[in-house]
């Protein structure tokens, strides 16, 4: 073999790099979809804005066998036990966004019954806005959403994930 | 022969937690059943996962700014919500809108429960596995939502409505722009229609499933598709007329046997019929305004006046501000619609201050939901998704 | 039309049960005493009034009105589409009534959302537990003394910190 040849036949890279490249672009989600929010996601699901463009259609409904974990609608004092659980159930790495003026801060229900965003117990990496956001800023999201993968460290999972 | 194959199988009682994060609870649904085998002797349903506290959050805001809170009851059909609202209040303060404004909130309102239906319908298909038909009906939701973008300037989240007419007219052109959608209802019915009605799974999934009988929707406080698919005749829009409906020629589709079958036939034809509402709504268009006189001191001025005159900023000050705008009398108002669920009712109680003295929706969901522990008794596990997809439960709108 | 025959015999039968009858904006109101609501409910299911649509309840607490708590039956008949509101008075020191689970199946669920929101009980009701709120949740949130923002509840949950949670683990 020439050595021109080798030059043009190998990639090289770091193994941290091709890991985060395969991971960007097979997100896993696990639709957390609760009111409205949960029906523009459906809708970012369906033929118009189809997420499989972006790798992310296989939606599972196990939190067990996803990575990112979409938070559509308003959760209630009642639901948000079942999030903290779910969300200790996914395996690292894993990812959150929160999808809407709900999800994010509580939106227009600032009553006795509706967490005032989620991140103030589960860590969120992509906050959308809007109420609902439209398909394509949920899309715009994923998008952003890949970048912060690209740049993930292994050393960060060994034990705690630096923010 | 192997040794005791003859008689049955020891099986224990199971108790398996259904939800509330499970696709086909359509989010916040929790089920507790009990199982024996794969039938289930009792399901008993736990909801609240998504009470938000509305009818609390109604006390504190006022008549027009708790319209953006109706949208957010039952997400599906947002401008039903607007539409039932805004009678209620209306019904308070005694005011008559244009015959424009009726119109157009009928033909809102029609629109609404097709794209209601259509979804309801397409979920209950990917329930039960039929992925097709879902996409198909999302497609021409989208179409709807777009409908819905063009005259509200959102997709979902509408309020369109103000107390005493609309937040604005529609645009020009916008009727050619629907009736393109409508040719394309009866287009999409029609496929899933082709997919579904002699599909043999389908079939055997959804007749017989889930049988309401006349007396007990009549008990269970069942209204709209579900009570009429049990044989109950009975559609506010045509018993007790509001927004001028007895002005449009119309059927009420009623089935028999009160199964799952049946309510989506139900479902299938009042599209059909909302489409001949929706054609005739724009075939009537009155011309005139869609807000009350600006005189009786219920609207907002036009942004332009406020924008641009001492006079119209100081009238909007007026209506927005926390110790004026609009009072209506000390007194209250129930007022029933027959939306997308069934009858969708505002309670609204007045202590003649400008944010009312309580708020009460009437969820039709609550009560079609109410039914479901009955209806699962005896069937097999794999029902229990057809059922509750059938009484198309918005958790919205269930929990507030 | 029903309804005027109706009140006739509801003021026949029970003189002590009616305490005024209204109308607001086409609508009728009757207003009885708390304790006579199933008698009342059951004389005008027997007449014609066939549907429960809806049950609420009101704090009459800034309101006024004949007792802290009213619930409000809200009846229709399916044959002369008619439709009548009932509001039954509780008194604060004892908010209890019977349940009209027995009439209408409809009243199981709305009453216990009555419970849950306003604290007023129902004897005879089947199963009276919270509905909407979580079971521990302390007051009854539409009760006009309970604060809109809540007592904290929706500030009371475990913070989960990133990376692989340790102690869970053990
Ligand atoms: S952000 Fe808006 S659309 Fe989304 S769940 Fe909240 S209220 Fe509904």
């Amino acid at each position: 073999m020439q050595p021109d040849d080798i030059k043009s036949n190998i990639l090289t890279t770091t193994l941290e790099s091709a890991v985060n490249w395969g991971r960007k672009h097979s997100l896993w989600p696990m639709p957390f979809g609760t009111a409205c929010c949960g029906i523009e996601f459906m809708a970012v699901l369906a033929a118009r804005t189809d997420i499989a463009r972006f790798g992310a259609e296989a939606i599972r409904f196990s939190p067990r066998q996803s990575d990112l974990l979409i938070v559509a609608g308003r959760i209630s004092i009642k639901m948000m036990p079942v999030l903290i659980r779910i969300y200790e159930q996914m395996p690292e790495p894993k990812w959150v966004i929160a999808m809407g003026a709900c999800a994010s801060t509580g939106g227009v229900f600032d009553t006795y019954s509706v967490i005032q965003g989620v991140d103030k117990f589960i860590p969120v990496d992509v906050y959308v806005p809007g109420c609902p956001p439209r398909p394509e800023g949920v899309v715009e999201s994923l998008i952003k959403l890949q970048k912060l993968v690209e740049t993930e460290k292994f050393s960060d999972y060994s034990t705690t994930r630096g923010k | 022969m192997v040794q005791g194959a003859d008689q049955p199988m020891d099986t224990e009682r199971m108790v398996l937690n259904f939800g509330p994060q499970h696709p086909s609870t359509h989010g916040t649904l929790r089920i507790i059943m009990e199982l024996e085998g794969e039938t289930v002797i009792k399901g008993t349903p736990e909801i609240g996962y998504l009470h938000s506290g509305f009818e609390k959050l109604g006390e504190y805001l006022d008549y027009n700014q708790y319209i953006t809170i109706t949208d957010r009851m039952n997400y599906l059909s947002p401008l039903c919500n607007n539409v039932a609202y805004a009678l209620t209040a209306e019904k308070l303060m005694g005011l008559e809108v244009s015959k424009r404004t009726e119109y157009i909130r009928v033909l809102m309102c029609e629109l609404s429960r097709i794209a209601d239906h259509i979804l309801n319908v397409g979920m209950l298909a990917v329930d039960l596995g039929a992925l097709t038909a879902f996409l198909y009906g999302f497609r021409l939701r989208e179409d709807i939502y777009d409908l819905f973008e063009i005259a509200t300037g959102t997709r979902l989240t509408t309020s369109y409505t103000l107390v005493g007419g609309l937040m604005r007219d529609i645009p020009d052109k916008f009727d050619e722009a629907v009736i393109k959608v409508l040719d394309n209802v009866d287009v999409v019915a029609r496929d899933i229609e082709t997919l579904l009605n002699k599909n043999r799974i389908w079939q055997d999934r959804t007749k017989d499933i889930g049988i309401i009988s006349k007396e007990d929707a009549i008990s269970y406080g069942l209204s709209g598709p579900m009570a009429r698919a049990s044989g109950i005749d009975w559609d506010i829009r045509v018993q007790e007329p509001y927004s001028r409906y007895e002005e449009f020629d119309f059927d009420v589709a009623i089935a028999l046997n009160g199964d799952v079958f049946d309510r989506y036939l139900v479902r299938m034809e009042e599209m059909r019929q909302s489409v001949k509402i929706c054609r005739q709504a724009l075939d009537k268009m009155p011309a005139g305004d869609v807000m009350v006189d600006p005189d009786l001191g219920f609207s907002l001025p036009p942004k332009d006046e406020v924008y641009n005159s001492i006079e119209g900023l100081i009238y909007h000050f007026e209506i927005t501000m926390r110790n004026r705008g609009m009072t209506p009398p000390i007194g209250e108002a129930y007022v029933a619609t027959e939306s997308p669920n069934g009858e969708l009712g505002f309670y609204i109680v007045s202590d003649g201050g400008r944010v009312p003295y309580r708020v009460r929706t009437r969820p039709p969901s609550l009560m079609n939901y109410s039914i479901f522990p009955k209806l699962i008794e005896g069937h097999m596990l794999s029902d229990a998704p057809a059922i509750i997809g059938s009484t198309n439960v918005i958790a919205g709108e269930l929990d507030r | 039309m029903l309804l005027p025959k109706i009140i006739t015999k509801v003021h026949d039968k029970f003189p002590s049960a009616t305490l005024d009858t209204t109308q607001f904006a086409g609508e009728d109101i009757i207003h009885i005493q708390g304790s006579y609501n199933l008698d009342v409910l059951k004389l005008f299911r027997d007449n014609g009034f066939n549907f429960l649509a809806d049950i609420t309840a009101i704090d009459n607490l800034t309101l006024g009105g004949f007792e802290r708590f009213a619930v409000v039956y809200h009846l229709l008949s399916h044959e002369t589409a008619e439709r009548v509101t009932i509001k039954a008075y509780v008194p604060e020191d004892q908010p209890e009534l019977p349940s009209a689970e027995s009439l209408w199946k409809t009243a199981d669920w709305q009453e216990r959302e009555i419970y849950d929101l306003f604290g007023i009980s129902f004897k005879g009701h089947p199963n009276l537990i919270r509905i909407m709120n979580p079971d521990d949740f302390q007051g009854h949130p539409l009760r006009k003394d309970y604060p809109r923002l809540g007592r904290k509840e929706r500030d009371d949950f475990p913070v989960v910190k990133r990376g692989i949670n340790k102690e869970a683990a053990q």
